[in-house]
């Protein structure tokens, strides 16, 4: 595209507003016309604003040809970081030779841009100036100069760094430490070990921020390769918290198996309180050889270092770990018991499944609880079996720990078993666990599991009776309905209270199951007991409430039919929300009805203004406006009485 | 953009990075006894915190840090006036007296010897370069996201912080939330089959240039110093519609948007769903309205704004070979199949900080990496960058990230680093 004067123009006020998006490569093909449009933008007296956003372009379009027009905004203020940002970008000696020879002509902050642009550029023809430059009255052109040339790098620019360590002002020998370290990294980037090895040993010796120190301490170490371990153990024991932290830093960077075999060494020689703090950098070193030290520290010692090196394993660990992970798994120690069965949980592996397996059957007491616990949360479904016959077992821990498993894996063939073993049991944390367990399958399962629940449902113990209604009532459908409309027939009242209840929030299961609703109804009108009547009624409301089968005018009907039953504000406000959901006429006149308690009213209003705020088949505009005016009078609530003049101000 | 150096061993200590960042849902590591942790803190065992750019991102942050019985904030430090005071009433009231210290420049803040980290959330525009200033400065660092404005700060902010050995947490909090955690988990060790593709929500895919507004007349500098607050970004006149430091040069000057805002957080959780800590996709192109990019290893990457289920913000999908799981700010989950979520954990919406808080104050006491550490933040970035910039470019553009260039495209390459202004560098 061209840039015409209209878009040059434009361009200003763009600007002026442009945290827009701007498109520059849709905007503008590729192409050297678009590089001399932008050029004489940088030419002509249009804004700064303008130039400052060419000279963004440029660094995308620009080649030599703009180095012209871009260098002299170098020297100035507000557009300087602006040309730069274009030159730094183009390629080619041209830009480095327009950077170099600002050099000669800047002062200040200026001067300290252009050095760091030269420094991104690594322009190796600048390093004599930037050497002149290290010896700048300014701390900050020479601080520049000096991380410059340690980005450069090269013997000479080494060369001068290393002498300004000792001389130079003490605001700029930070800035030449820093550069000698990038020295000293260009030199290991180009295999020269030793002279990087001098240069951080100079640091480090040098009176420069502590900082620097210990970033030429890593550096030594690094470079040093094995031959850095001493120099690493030696920050380890240093009372400098500082030192101890770069080492533990070093000691995960450091490659080499030696290196590893030292430092699992060191880890016995260190002050308790630091071993943990070296374990986990040992951990991290990416080094296979590291398992057997952090297995050994799992094994026993310490009970700080033990839980580390367990909660390590979770990433390092294999099956050779899993003896050592069961042994603290069955320890009194409560904090080492949960360290070592997440971790056991979390080894990956199926190999880590087969070897547990393989375990249970030989395990007794502790162990095979735990065992059995880890089929569970592992989902180890081949371990079902297993674990089913531990059910049998005489031990109380471990049918606690299989019922617990069997909740999270087992099918609905094991709900036999769990019936079983309820209807043996008189531990009320037994039968707690084993009622949970069943409504886990029966939700996982469903119809399969009602044959093995029948046995419940007809069991004389009022207790197995309810677990198996529950159980039943998470299964839901027509054989678990009627084994609950049974149990409201049953001569037992809590039984028969439990059936109630059950029933009563039966439609969030099976909202579409009329049947329910029958039931709901009959509790509803006809119940003996008031708190049956009024269960009744709220099970059936909701019941409504969620029917998709019934029409708006059929679900007001059916709250018509219960309007006589409905006394209480609770009860009110059910069927308050049934009507809102049902917008019709028989919804409306009964929501004026429900209106008239004080208790409910301005919930009533609400659902008036909902309904007769929209068009409905068979109410004439006058009575929407008369009850939208009613509610606009009476309501006291400043939100619902504008909701209903506004209601009112759309019925036309 | 000249070429990067290469630093010491930088491939090896990224592998450790990525192992680090293996077990994501398990609990503090080293125990809280052998942290200090148990109860009253002696003072020389506190760390203590400096705040850089205090506004209410900032403040937020300050609240989780504050919170923590073995820290103690004794300087806060902003451009703003109004935001220094509320930081420091924030900070006095938590230490039971007045001696918080304010600054405008953080350079001074920086100076003091006494402290030991700090909590940077500026903007955008600052994070990086205040980040590396603290490093060098020696100080471990919390660093809100988007941490870097393009692909070669990236590339900085992993080398200065691989040099000084400082700690770096990026602000990406959802790296230690549960449900996030535990949706990677599934990812990582094959409870969804080899996985194939990771989803995120950008939020918007849109790019934005920062420009350069009227002129108004500028406050005084206990107000607003302007200039420290154009900080690294290049000059332009005080205009008070700037001032939204959340909003300006979020990403870079040319090629800012959603990418970076919330790509920073989700893209970067597919990248470590993919163990991907250390590298990046390796083509991106825009696609009917979405950013699709693959990596070496075959995963693709979908960077879309609909489709999602309703998770809250910043959801995150992950679908292999024989499942999937989807999650967001909301906590909640879909799966394939519910026992994927059998080990759900605890849930915990509104994508708070404090755990993450947690995990970078264990690692300045232990020097171990943190969960979103400089390297992870790197590459997590450098694919949002990438992404702008084939959205900018409207068009397909391929990525090497061993050499850490476009694959024959000069003028991407071009978008990957933008000079700072003077006198600031990274």
């Amino acid at each position: 595209m061209i840039i015409s004067k209209r878009y040059l123009t434009c361009c200003v006020a763009l600007l002026m507003f442009a945290a827009s998006a701007v498109t520059i490569a849709q905007n503008h093909p590729a192409g050297g016309a678009k590089e001399l449009e932008l050029i004489a933008v940088l030419k002509s007296d249009a804004a700064k604003g303008e130039k400052a956003i060419t000279c963004k372009r440029l660094a995308i379009y620009g080649t030599d040809k703009s180095v012209p027009a871009l260098a002299p905004l170098l020297g100035d203020k507000e557009l300087s970081s602006w040309a730069r940002i274009a030159l730094e970008a183009i390629p080619g000696p041209v830009a480095d030779t327009a950077l170099r020879n600002a050099m000669g002509k800047l002062q200040g902050r200026l001067l300290v841009g252009v050095i760091n642009s030269i420094a991104v550029r690594r322009d190796v023809r600048a390093v004599n100036s930037l050497v002149q430059k290290l010896h700048d009255a300014n701390p900050d052109v020479a601080s520049a100069a000096a991380v410059a040339l340690g980005h450069i790098g090269g013997k000479q620019a080494a060369k001068a760094l290393t002498k300004s360590l000792a001389s130079a002002p003490t605001a700029v020998r930070s800035a030449v430490a820093e550069g000698c370290i990038l020295c000293a990294e260009g030199c290991l980037a180009n295999d020269s070990t030793t002279d990087a090895v001098k240069l951080y040993d100079k640091v480090r010796q040098a009176d420069v921020p502590d900082q620097r120190h210990l970033e030429a301490i890593r550096g030594a170490i690094l470079a040093r390769r094995s031959a850095g371990v001493p120099l690493l153990i030696e920050q380890l024991r240093s009372e400098d918290k500082k030192r101890l932290g770069i080492g533990l830093r070093t000691a995960r960077e450091l490659g080499g198996r030696d290196v590893t075999g030292a430092l699992a060494v060191e880890l016995a020689r260190l002050s308790p309180d630091r071993r943990p703090l070296l374990l986990l950098a040992i951990a991290d070193r990416n080094d296979s050889a590291v398992l057997p030290t952090v297995r050994k520290a799992a094994e026993g010692g310490p009970k700080d270092l033990r839980i580390t090196a367990i909660n390590i394993l979770i990433r390092l660990g294999d099956v050779s770990c899993i003896p050592i992970l069961l042994e603290a798994a069955t320890e009194d120690d409560a904090e080492l018991q949960q360290a070592a069965t997440e971790t056991l949980v979390r080894l990956p592996g199926k190999d880590t499944d087969t070897d547990l397996l393989a375990r249970l059957p030989q395990a007794k007491g502790k162990l095979k609880q735990v065992l059995i616990e880890l089929v569970g949360q592992r989902q180890i479904s081949e371990g079902l079996p297993a674990v089913a016959s531990s059910l049998q077992d005489a031990d109380a821990g471990i049918r606690g720990a299989a019922v617990r498993t069997i909740s999270i894996i087992g099918q609905d063939r094991q709900t036999a078993d769990l019936v079983k073993l309820l209807q043996k049991t008189d531990s009320s944390t037994e039968r707690a666990g084993i009622n949970k367990a069943l409504l886990a399958i029966s939700g996982r399962c469903g119809t399969g599991c009602i044959r093995h629940l029948r046995p419940l449902t007809q069991s004389r113990d009022n207790e197995l009776h309810m677990i198996g209604l529950h159980a039943l009532a998470i299964v839901g459908g027509p054989e678990a309905l009627a084994a609950v409309k049974s149990a409201i027939e049953s001569a037992e009242p809590a039984v028969q209270d439990e059936a109630v209840r059950i029933l009563s929030t039966w439609p969030n299961n099976w909202p579409q199951d009329s049947e329910a609703g029958q039931a709901l109804l009959m509790l509803a009108t006809s119940a003996e007991k008031m708190p049956h009547q009024v269960l009744g009624l709220r099970g059936y409301l909701q019941y409504l409430r969620g029917n998709k089968k019934l029409s708006n005018e059929q679900k007001a009907a059916k709250v018509k039919d219960v309007r006589s039953h409905i006394k209480r504000p609770e009860e009110e406000r059910q069927a308050i929300a049934v009507l809102a959901e049902a917008p019709s006429v028989g919804s409306l006149e009964l929501l004026t009805t429900l209106a008239d308690d004080p208790a409910v009213a301005e919930e009533a209003y609400l659902a008036i203004v909902r309904i007769a705020g929209r068009e409905i088949g068979g109410v004439s505009k006058d009575r929407r406006r008369e009850v939208l005016q009613t509610v606009a009078a009476k309501s006291g609530n400043n939100g619902t009485k504008q909701k209903a003049r506004k209601a009112l101000s759309g019925v036309r | 953009m000249c070429k990067e150096r290469v630093s010491l061993n930088r491939r090896r200590f990224l592998k450790t990075a990525v192992q680090t960042g293996v077990c994501l849902a398990i609990p503090q590591v080293i125990p809280g006894t052998a942290l200090g942790k148990d109860g009253s803190v002696a003072p020389s065992e506190r760390i203590v915190l400096g705040a850089i750019g205090i506004g209410n991102r900032g403040r937020y942050d300050l609240s989780c840090f504050l919170r923590e019985p073995d820290l103690r904030c004794v300087a806060v430090c902003d451009v703003r006036g109004d935001n220094r005071k509320r930081a420091k009433d924030q900070v006095d009231a938590q230490n039971g007296d007045k001696d918080c210290a304010t600054y405008i420049d953080m350079r001074e803040l920086l100076a003091r010897d006494d402290i030991d980290a700090v909590l940077i959330a500026t903007g955008p525009n600052w994070h990086v370069t205040a980040a590396t200033m603290a490093a060098r400065a020696g100080k471990d660092v919390y660093c809100e996201k988007p941490c870097t404005k393009n692909i070669a700060q990236s590339l900085v902010l992993a080398d200065v912080f691989h040099r000084t050995g400082r700690v770096f947490q990026a602000g990406t909090q959802r790296r230690s939330l549960p449900n996030f955690a535990y949706a990677i988990e599934l990812a990582r060790t094959g409870k969804l089959g080899k996985l194939l593709t990771v989803h995120a929500h950008p939020g918007g895919l849109g790019t934005k240039m920062s420009g350069w507004l009227p002129a108004e007349p500028e406050p005084p500098r206990e107000q607003v110093d302007w200039d420290m607050y154009l900080g690294p970004a290049a000059w332009r006149p005080y205009t008070r519609k700037l001032m939204n430091a959340f909003h300006f040069e979020k990403g870079g000057g040319l090629v800012g948007g959603g990418c970076l805002e919330w790509g920073s957080h989700c893209v970067d959780l597919c990248q470590l769903a993919n163990d991907a800590d250390d590298t990046a996709p390796v083509e991106y192109e825009p696609v009917n309205g979405q950013l699709h990019a693959r990596y070496a290893n075959g995963v693709k990457l979908v960077m879309r704004n609909d489709g999602w289920l309703p998770m809250g913000s910043c959801p995150v999908r992950f679908e292999g070979e024989t499942g999937w799981v989807e999650t967001g700010d909301n906590a909640e989950f879909g799966a394939s199949s519910q026992s994927l979520l059998l080990r759900r954990g605890t849930k915990i919406p509104g994508y708070p900080a404090d755990f993450h808080v947690r995990n970078f104050l264990d690692c300045v006491k232990t020097r171990a990496l943190t969960r979103a550490n400089a390297n992870a933040a790197c590459w997590a970035h450098i694919a949002c960058h990438a992404a702008n910039i084939a959205l900018f470019l409207d068009r397909k553009v391929k990525y090497d990230p061993k050499k850490n260039e476009f694959i024959g495209d000069e003028q991407a390459n071009r978008l990957r680093s933008e000079a700072l202004r003077e006198p600031w560098r990274i």
